[in-house]
């Protein structure tokens, strides 16, 4: 008797495979048997649809549509070919435009690339000119200059660096 | 015969030298199928003669550009149905037919055609097919004649499995209810 329980306890855990169904599948799994039968009822009763076609109608059937797919092929228009230039002297133009707008292009470029180094001239210039004028005059002109600003006794190295925080190199030179 | 695999006729095709007899290719493995496929819509073969040709110059015009995400067949046969569809529903606004006498015309025509020689049980079959709504009626030849899959009914058609298996149950009852019903025959 332990032997039967435990053989049915065994049997119930198998019957779970763990495969599934879609869902409503045995409702429409009979509507499905029962149409087949009455296929296969009907295919017995009836044999074929009764349709028949002329004699050696699939092989003049195969050449008429090839020779329609000539006619679709030949009545297809040709692509317009546009020629770029029409005539020499459009494009002898053209190049002559594209030589001209270059030429100002380089020229424009030629000009800022003066006006940069000339700048940059000018600073270096005035950079070296202050450098040679000696610290004590500069701070002795900017002291008889400054009325607004607090005269309070600042130690050297506090006024070298309130000037340079204070004044650009071109004011500076400008004023001496 | 070994039938050609689609990735051949797709490659043929894409080169300019190799592209007719790619094109030869496709229309030995395809034309039949889409004859039927159209004929068992249209029913009459002058008609399906015209829309067959019509298919495969869209397929020759619009093949370069098919991008395979959906099989080729099932491209073509969605050509081919949206085409005998078109047709129909302009044959029925020319002729000015009320709707519910459209299937009886066409069964009419079915029977004066010199290309049906089917016996009573295939023109009733026939007969039963018309009844049928024009999409229930495409489901079930495509699956009942043509035998393709509800995947491949579902890239043609743009209808879900689960509804194409419903309309074709639903169809299969009424054509077996209108089968076995003996008051009706010819």
């Amino acid at each position: 008797m332990e032997e039967n329980l435990e053989h049915s306890d065994w049997m119930k855990e198998m019957k779970d495979t763990g495969f599934t169904t879609p869902s409503n599948y045995f409702e429409g799994l009979n509507q499905s048997i029962q149409a087949k039968l009455s296929m296969e009822r009907l295919k017995v009763s009836v044999h074929e649809d009764g349709f028949t076609v002329p004699t050696c109608y699939f092989e003049q059937l195969q050449s008429g549509i090839l020779a329609k797919t000539t006619d679709v092929v030949q009545s297809r228009p040709e692509p317009k070919l546009i020629k770029l230039w029409h005539s020499k002297l459009l494009k002898y133009a053209s190049a002559a435009c594209f030589v001209i707008v270059a030429g100002i292009g380089t020229l424009y470029y030629n000009q800022q690339t003066e006006r940069t180094s000339v700048a940059m001239t000018e600073e270096m210039a005035t950079e070296q000119m202050l450098y040679d004028i000696d610290e004590e005059v500069i701070i002795e002109h900017i002291e008889a200059n400054s009325n607004q600003l607090p005269k309070a006794s600042a130690s050297e190295i506090a006024m070298e660096n309130y000037i340079l925080n204070n004044y650009s190199q071109n004011e500076l030179v400008a004023d001496l | 015969m070994k039938q050609v695999e689609d990735s051949e006729i797709l490659e043929k095709f894409s080169q300019e030298k190799t592209r007719n007899e790619a094109f030869n290719l496709l229309l030995n493995k395809y034309q039949q199928k889409i004859y039927w496929h159209i004929r068992r819509l249209v029913l009459n073969h002058d008609d399906t003669d015209d829309l067959v040709q019509d298919v495969f110059i869209k397929v020759w015009k619009n093949l370069e550009k098919f991008r395979s995400d959906s099989q080729l067949y099932t491209w073509i046969y969605r050509i081919a149905t949206n085409e005998s569809i078109t047709f129909l529903n302009k044959q029925k606004q020319q002729n000015n037919t009320p709707l519910d006498e459209v299937s009886a015309e066409l069964a009419d025509n079915l029977v004066a055609s010199s290309y049906f020689n089917g016996d009573k049980v295939q023109l009733k079959l026939q007969k039963a097919l018309l009844t049928l709504p024009e999409k229930q009626r495409l489901i079930f030849n495509m699956k009942y004649f043509d035998e393709l899959k509800y995947e491949e009914i579902s890239e043609i058609t743009g209808t879900s499995v689960g509804a194409l298996k419903a309309s074709f149950h639903i169809a299969v009852k009424k054509i077996e209810t209108f089968m076995l019903n003996e008051d009706i025959t010819f």
